[in-house]
Order: C-alpha cells, then structure tokens, then sequence
C-alpha cells in the first residue's frame, strides 16, 4: 500500500523543495485578507503544467495547505480572517493577541494547523475509499440541516443578548440573498442598485465586518495596535506543546471533524472550523473562556481547517468530486497532467497517489518550521510598525485583496460600507460573528432547503424528506443537543446548588 | 409598565431599523417570478421582525442589554478613514489604480498619525508607502495577473 518507497519518492531533493516553496508562498498568500486558497492554488496552477504529476501534486497540495493555515495570520493579528476558513479562529486569535499573547497564539495555531493537517493526511491514505461513501451519502436535506446546525453557534457566539445574535444570523442570512438567485435567477434585493446586481461576496463581507471596525477604532486613539511586552519570548514553543497536550481531545477532534466536513463537497474549511469550534465551546472546562482569548478556540479552528485539505482530497481522488474549491482547481490541474481519478485510482495509479499523499506529510511538517518562522516575523511586523503606516498599509490591503476576488469594484464599496455599518450596530450589541455566520451559511442552507422542499413536493413526502432520513435525524438531534445541553447543565447546577442550599 | 430605567436605547432602535430593514425585504420579495426565490428571504425576515420585536419588547420592560457603546476616541479621524477608503474606491475607475492608491495611502499616513512629524519621518513615511503601493502593485498586476483600474481618464 503506502509503502517506503513511495516516502522515498516524496523525498527527492525537487519534491522537498517543491513542498518547501508550496508552504511559504501558500503561508504568505493565504495571509494577505482576500487572497483564498483556492486563488493561491489557482495562481500556481500553470507552474505545475510541464512537472511530473507527483511533484505537481505535491507542489498544490503544499499550497494549499499554507495557504489554509496562513489565514490564521491576519486573523490573529488584525482580526481578518485571511482565508474563510479562519473565521473562527478570530474569536479567541484576536482577543489572545489583543491581551498581548499574538505570539503565543500563532504558535498554538500552527500546532494545530500540523496536527489537522496530518489527521487529514493520514485518512486520506488510509481511508480513503470507504470514507468517500460519505460523500454520496449527503444530500440537499443534509447539506441544509449541517448549515442549520452551523447557525446555532449563533447562541454561543451571541456576546451579551441572544435575540440580538438571532437578529444577526437573520441579517446575514438576508444580506446572502441579494443578488441573482441561485435557485430560480430572480433579482433580490438590489432596489435597482447595479453595485448590489453580483450580490455580496462572502470574503469581501468578511474583511469588511471583521477587519473595518478594528480599523476604525485603530486610528481613533493613539497607542499601539496590539499589548507590547517587553523583552523576546521566543517562539513559546514549549508553553504551546504543553497546552495542546492538555487540550488533546479537542485537538483531535477538531481534526477528526475538519476530515469528515472535508469530505462533503461544496462543505469546506470555514464550516468545518466553525462546528469544531462549536464542539470546542459546548465541551469547554470549568474556567475556559471561549471568545475572550481561550487557546482552545484557536485549536478547534485551526486543526480543523487543515484537516480539510486531506479530507477534501478523499472525494477529489477517489469520486472526481471536488470536496472543496480548491479541490476543484486541483482537480482540473490533474485532468490536464492526465490523471484519470477515481475508485481505482490508488490501484491504477498508486504510485502517483501515494508519493502526493507522502508528500502532503512531508509539507505539513514542513509547515511547523515555516509558519513558526514566518509568523514570528509577522507578529514583530505587527507591533513594531507605526500606526501611521500600520493603519494605511492594512487598509490599502483591504482594498486590493476585496477588488482581487472578481476584479470588481462593487466588492470593495460594499465591503467598506459593510464594515462602517458593522462598526455602527457593533457598538449597539450587534456583534459581527452571527451576521457573517449567516452570510457564509445562507447560500448553503438555501439551496439545500429549498431543493429538498421540491423533491419533497414531487414525492409528495415533505415531512419524510427532511425528518425522515437518517442522517438528517443524527444532525437535527445534535444540533438540538448543543443548543439544549448548556441550558440543561445550567438548570441541574443550579438544582444541585439549591439542594446544597438546603 | 416598565419599573427600571430603560437601558440601551441605541440598541432598541437599530431592532426598529431591522424590521423596516425586514418589511422592506418582504415587499421586495413580493415581485419575484418564482416562489421559490421568496420562501428563504420571507422565512428569515420574520425571524428577524420576531426577534428585534421581542427585544424592543424586553427594552420596554426596561431589560434592555447595552452593547460596548461609543469608545473614547477622535470621531473626524474615524469618518474619515471611511470617507477617504471610500472615495478613493469610487475614484478608482476614472483615475487608475495607482494615482487612487497613492493618495489614499497618503491621506490615511495623516489621519494615522499622532506622533510628531520628524524630518526622518517625513523623508521615509512617503517612501514606505510608495514602495507597499508599488510592491502590492506588481504582485497582484504581474504575478497574480490581475486586471487592476488603468483609469478612463488615461484611456484614449
């Protein structure tokens, strides 16, 4: 099977150099806010052309997963997430770093991001074939009921009032609507507006809720952006290694979740960070403090975003069904290298399969160097920089990275207007988190719903359709059991505390 | 009738804005030509009426949560971050990606700075941000092969 030789093929000097040259240029594109993954793989892509097929696997597959894990840069220091799949690891990453802890959080995110990245690598080679049956396994009525499932992080992620994070998710859930429907082509809430006809972009809106306001107040107060300590702490590598170990269980299963979302196609990283997150925050210890800088929060995001590189190559490979956009842009990449894939792909073609999977081992190690590396250089940047370069050189990044996405204007208006309204109702308790939540798991849930409500209506079974099938059961159940399960606790605590009262 | 003093009446009135912001998505969707287009945004509009109700409800009862309210800080440098990113945005098209960036990067310098403006500062900060304008510039036109604004004003 995955025998040593192909590690040994992995491990020609020009593989290792592709892996190594993968992760840093995938690192630093997937740091600047509005550079995706799927566009760093996408911009590499030509390179690979005139390579043989296993180096030029190895080459996107390194890409890609810096770039995942390169995300967590400007989440951590800016409050951005720089890749979708970062979002959630700005709801402990910045306020961490905020306390003065930037380092300390880059450092846990890259653990986590090796961790994930090799739990996703290791199923990929192992078990591939049997875990891609969980693919075809999921339908609309599943996709709509994981989104619903996503949307109920909005009771966690609700800071001070839930009716004003169901407010938020609604408002998000709405704002995905404006433009072409996807589902029936009418025009939707655009009010004649041209700006609005290509409707909101979902990175646009993410760096405009999340990074706006940061720069908003930034440039209200003199002082530095982040706490300064004094004095070099290294990389607290140790002080990280120590936490993870501790938190092993949300570490690995972050991963495990980061793998199965992987699998799901049209699912991706932002998803999975954000169930894992979920899980992280519904299993919290006594005195873990998710969403105020909880190390823990970084984990379940960061190993589960990574995760889905691996997982989201299991259908890639073994169906020919990308699990995630740049899964897809692999996957043409490897149309035109003349790989067939496939179920019997890993017998047909094992040697070229199993030298990329060696290979997106070798590069997510190679990711523990680079990123604690490079990420130290960009903490130092961070706080060394005066605010009166800091604040234009971020916005101006803003500005590159939202027009970059579809070359257009319209993105980067609405993404300013965004933020500047973000920053308006933030201060009103309507926090950005449910709003992008909503944003991101709209067009998801939509489609997924209303779908399943028309074969529902041509079967004739609407009910059947989404409460009858097994999977949709075990989520809808789930996501009842997180939404109940800390309110249960609660009451029984305060039972139990009664009794001892008494 | 409420007995405490009514709490975060900023945040009751941004539910009030949401569910006109709700009544405006439910009349708009009254045009579409497939219901199907109409099922999610209604759906989501009335939960977003029910819940900024029930909390304008709560605020009447004088249970209001405050959100983090207005920091201190200066309001004019605040607006004109936005203004500044905004028209610069706006004017991109006509006067080119560079000759937008360039001053926009120079406006928010001044609008960034607090610190006194030394001779050292006055010779490296114009260099910094023309070397970033310029750098971004290259990688995004050239490597990325993005098509960035050349400017109508030049196109002739």
């Amino acid at each position: 099977m995955a025998g040593l030789e192909h590690l040994l093929a992995a491990l020609t000097p020009i593989n290792l150099a592709f892996a190594l040259f993968g992760v840093v240029a995938g690192t630093v594109i997937g740091a600047i806010p509005g550079l995706t993954a799927t566009m760093s793989v996408a911009v590499l892509v030509p390179l690979t052309f005139a390579m043989p097929t296993s180096s030029a696997l190895i080459l996107m597959g390194a890409i890609y997963t810096g770039a995942i894990y390169g995300g967590a840069y400007s989440a951590i220091l800016l409050n951005t997430p720089g890749t979708p799949s970062a979002i959630a690891t700005t709801f402990d990453g910045y306020p961490l770093a905020k306390k003065g802890d930037g380092d300390y959080a880059i450092t846990i995110a890259c653990l986590a991001s090796v961790i994930g990245g090799l739990v996703g690598a290791l199923a990929l080679m192992t078990l591939a074939p049997p875990l891609s049956q969980v693919a075809l396994a999921f339908g609309s009525v599943e996709y709509f009921w994981l989104a619903i499932f996503g949307l109920s992080l909005i009771a966690a992620l609700s800071e001070g009032s839930l009716l004003k994070g169901v407010a938020g998710g609604a408002l998000g859930l709405l704002l995905s609507c404006i433009g072409v429907a996807e589902v029936a082509g009418d025009v939707r809430l655009t009010f004649g507006l041209q700006t609005l006809l290509s409707g909101i972009q979902i990175v646009a809106a993410l760096i405009g809720l999340y990074c706006i306001p940061v720069l908003i107040d930034l440039v209200a107060q003199p002082g530095h952006h982040l706490q300064v300590d004094s004095g070099s702490r290294g990389f607290r590598l140790g002080e990280a290694v120590r936490y993870l170990w501790g938190d092993k269980i949300n570490t690995i299963r972050s991963a495990v979740i980061g793998t199965v979302v992987g699998i799901l196609p049209g699912a991706g990283g932002s998803i999975a960070s954000l169930v894992s997150y979920s899980e992280a925050r519904r299993t919290a210890k006594p005195g873990q403090a998710y969403g105020k800088g909880e190390p823990g929060g970084i984990i379940a995001s960061e190993s589960a975003n990574n995760a889905t590189v691996g997982g989201g190559f299991i259908p890639t490979l073994v169906l020919g069904i990308p699990g995630t956009p740049p899964d897809a842009v692999i996957l043409g990449a490897l149309l035109v290298q003349g790989v067939r894939t496939g179920p019997s792909l890993f017998t047909n073609q094992g040697e070229i399969v199993y030298t990329f999977i060696w290979g997106l081992i070798l590069a997510t190690i190679l990711m523990l160097p680079t990123g604690l590396f490079i990420g130290r250089y960009a903490y130092r940047t961070i706080i060394t920089l005066p605010k009166a370069l800091l604040v234009p050189a971020i916005a101006f990044m803003t500005i590159i990275g939202s027009y970059a996405i579809r070359n257009n204007i319209s993105d980067v208006i609405i993404m300013i207007v965004l933020g500047g309204l973000g920053w308006i109702i933030g201060r009103f308790g309507f926090t950005a988190s449910p709003i992008v939540l909503g944003l991101i798991l709209g067009p998801i849930a939509e489609s997924g719903f209303v779908q399943a409500w028309t074969i529902g209506t041509a079967t004739d079974d609407r009910f059947g359709m989404f409460f009858g099938r097994p999977i949709s059961i075990a989520i809808i159940v789930f996501t009842l059991f997180t939404l109940l399960s800390p309110l249960v606790l609660a009451r029984l605590q305060k039972i139990k505390e009664q009794a001892h009262a008494d | 009738m409420p007995t405490e003093p009514r709490s975060d009446t900023g945040g009751a009135v941004v539910s009030a804005i949401l569910i006109g912001v709700a009544c405006l998505v439910i009349w708009d969707s009254m045009s579409y030509m497939d219901k199907d287009s109409a099922v999610f945004p209604r759906t989501f509009a009335g939960v977003l009426i029910v819940a900024s109700a029930a909390y304008i409800v709560k605020w009447l009862l004088g249970r209001g949560e405050a959100g983090p309210g207005a920091d201190t800080g200066s309001l004019p440098r605040r607006v004109l971050l936005v203004g500044i990113m905004l028209g610069g945005t706006m004017a991109m098209p006509w006067i080119g990606f560079i000759g937008a960036a360039l001053p926009v990067f120079a406006a928010l310098t001044l609008v960034a700075m607090y610190d006194p403006w030394t001779r050292f500062r006055v010779l490296v900060y114009p260099l910094i941000g023309i070397a970033i304008v310029l750098g971004f510039f290259y990688l995004f036109r050239e490597v990325l092969q993005v098509p960035l604004p050349t400017g109508d004003l030049f196109d002739s």
